[in-house]
This record gives structure tokens, sequence and C-alpha cells, in this order.
């Protein structure tokens, strides 16, 4: 999906300390987490952030994935990506525990 | 003096009161009999009950969260609690009162408060403080993370191939075992070459 020509595996350390920083970025970013979702919430009244949060998204999509992937184009699709976002962001906010770490392996592996 | 000790995160609280269990030689602070638990969710009505409610409640949070982030039917029914969603950012939580006559009681939450439910049975299992029986869920490890999926599969793919190969080669050649009769062959070579 990555706009990348080598197609290097991850190792398992790497895997590991990615979701390790993801983690505690979450712990950290939990705040903005909720206020999105929140927004999403009551679109009504709060539109603002969550249209920020996608464009910003759909704009970090374009400039890094590789757009001709279909899966990608899922994900640019403003009609279906939400059920993919607030889901994502569901997970990040389920994992600010101590045990965060091994909650996101365990879902990553259930996906 | 009962103690009481509060999880917080952002729009829900929790609170557990309960004595230490002095036979065991606990410190005065913490609660291994709990007697009653709160759980105050902001703008909805009050959820308390005693801690034979507690156990299920968590469990059905936590199954009903791994069920949504799965995108499996996100619906979870006991004798309890049922909790399904209404729409991606609506859940429906029923709550069943034990007594007799007592209507259930009716919460929607979004996904924020389920979220900061969630994690303050996360603080909850994670405190040193409060000594609770393990639920099941909060431990939750799927069955393709607790059989390793990783290495099994790694494991797969590396002894695949050659099985794969030596089974085909057994294959061929019992193909050829069945055509070519030695016997026969030999009895051609007589009549050729008679000498």
């Amino acid at each position: 999906m990555r706009k990348s020509y080598v197609t290097n595996n991850i190792k398992l350390n790497e895997f590991d300390a990615l979701i390790r920083i993801t983690v505690e970025m979450s712990k950290y970013l939990y705040p903005y987490i909720r206020e999105i979702l929140k927004s999403k919430e009551d679109i009504e009244e709060n539109s603002v952030i969550w249209n920020d949060f996608n464009t910003r998204f759909i704009e970090l999509i374009k400039e890094r994935f590789n757009i001709d992937s279909m899966r990608v184009k899922k994900l640019l699709n403003q009609a279906e990506n939400d059920e993919i976002i607030i889901n994502s962001l569901l997970i990040l906010s389920f994992c600010i525990s101590k045990q965060g770490y091994q909650k996101l392996k365990n879902f990553l592996y259930d996906f | 003096m009962q103690n009481k000790l509060s999880f917080h995160q952002s729009s829900a609280s929790l609170e557990i009161i309960g004595l230490p269990d002095y036979s065991n030689n606990e410190n005065n602070d913490q609660i291994s009999i709990i007697s009653q638990w709160k759980l105050t969710i902001v703008d909805k009505p009050l959820i308390e009950g005693k801690i034979e409610h507690l156990g299920p409640i968590m469990d059905a949070f936590y199954i009903y969260s791994n069920l949504l982030i799965k995108n499996e039917t996100p619906i979870y029914k006991s004798k309890l609690i049922d909790i399904k969603a209404d729409n991606l950012h609506i859940h429906n939580i029923v709550l069943k009162s034990s007594k007799p006559n007592v209507n259930p009681l009716n919460i929607k939450i979004g996904n924020t408060s389920l979220s900061d439910t969630v994690n303050c049975f996360d603080q909850l299992n994670e405190s040193s403080k409060v000594r609770i029986k393990k639920t099941m869920v909060s431990n939750y490890i799927p069955k393709k993370g607790r059989l390793g999926l990783n290495s099994k599969v790694k494991f797969l793919n590396f002894i695949m191939p050659p099985f794969i190969a030596i089974f085909s080669l057994i294959l061929c050649s019992s193909i050829f075992i069945y055509f070519y009769n030695p016997i026969e062959d030999k009895e051609k070579n007589e009549l050729i070459n008679p000498e």
C-alpha cells in the first residue's frame, strides 16, 4: 500500500517497536482522539474538527501511499472511509492503558 | 470504615467501595472485599451494583468493544446487560435489574463514553490497590495471537515448499513405476539379442 518500490518485510522487533510507539503516542494524544470521535458523534454541532482531521488524513494518504491501489482508493473515498477511520481511532483509544501494548498487538493479530 | 477508590477517564468515573482482607495481612488502603461500585458517565444515569454484577458488566464492555473493532456484528446479550450498536457512533445499553418488577434501564452512549468506560475498567484491572478476580476478557488474547500466528505462518512457509517438492517427486516416480515393467523390458532385450 505504501508508495515504495522496495518490498521489504517488516521484522518482528520493528513491528513490536512500532506498536510501542503507537501506544505511547495514543496515550499522549488521547484527548485529541476523543475530540475527533466526539465531533463525529454530533457532526451537526461541531463538524470542524472531523472535517479538518479527514482532510489532513487524505492529504497524508495521497502523499505517502500508492493511490493506484484499490485498498488505498477505498481509504480516500470520503463516503466509505468513515468506518475505517472511526474503527482505527477507537482501537487507539482502547489501548491507552498500561497493557495497551499487549492489547494493540492482540487487536492487530486478530485483524 | 470502608475504603473508597476512584478511577477517572474524561467523561466516566468508576468508584469502588470495600474493605481490605485483614486475614491476608493487607494494608489499610487496599480493597479486596468489594461491597459496592458506582459507574458515572456524564449526562447519564448512575450505574451501581454489587460485586457479582461488576464482573459481568466489565466482560460485556470488553467483549462488545472487541466485536466493534473487529467489524463483527456488535451485539452482546446476557442476563444482566445487553449492548448493541444503533449506528457507527451510538451504542445502546440495556441494564436489567436482578430485582423483580424493576424496569430495565436504557442508556445511549457515544464512542467517546464507551472508550472512557473501557479505560476506567482497565485502570481498575491494573490497580494494585484493588484485588479483583481478573475477568476472562480483560486479558483477552485472540486464538490466533495465543498460538503465535506469526511464528506458525513462518514455520509453515518454511516447511511447506520442501514437503510439496518431496510429495510431487514421490507421485511422479510412482506413476512411472506403474507404467514401467522391468521384467517385460528384460524379455524384450533377450528377444533382440538372443545370445
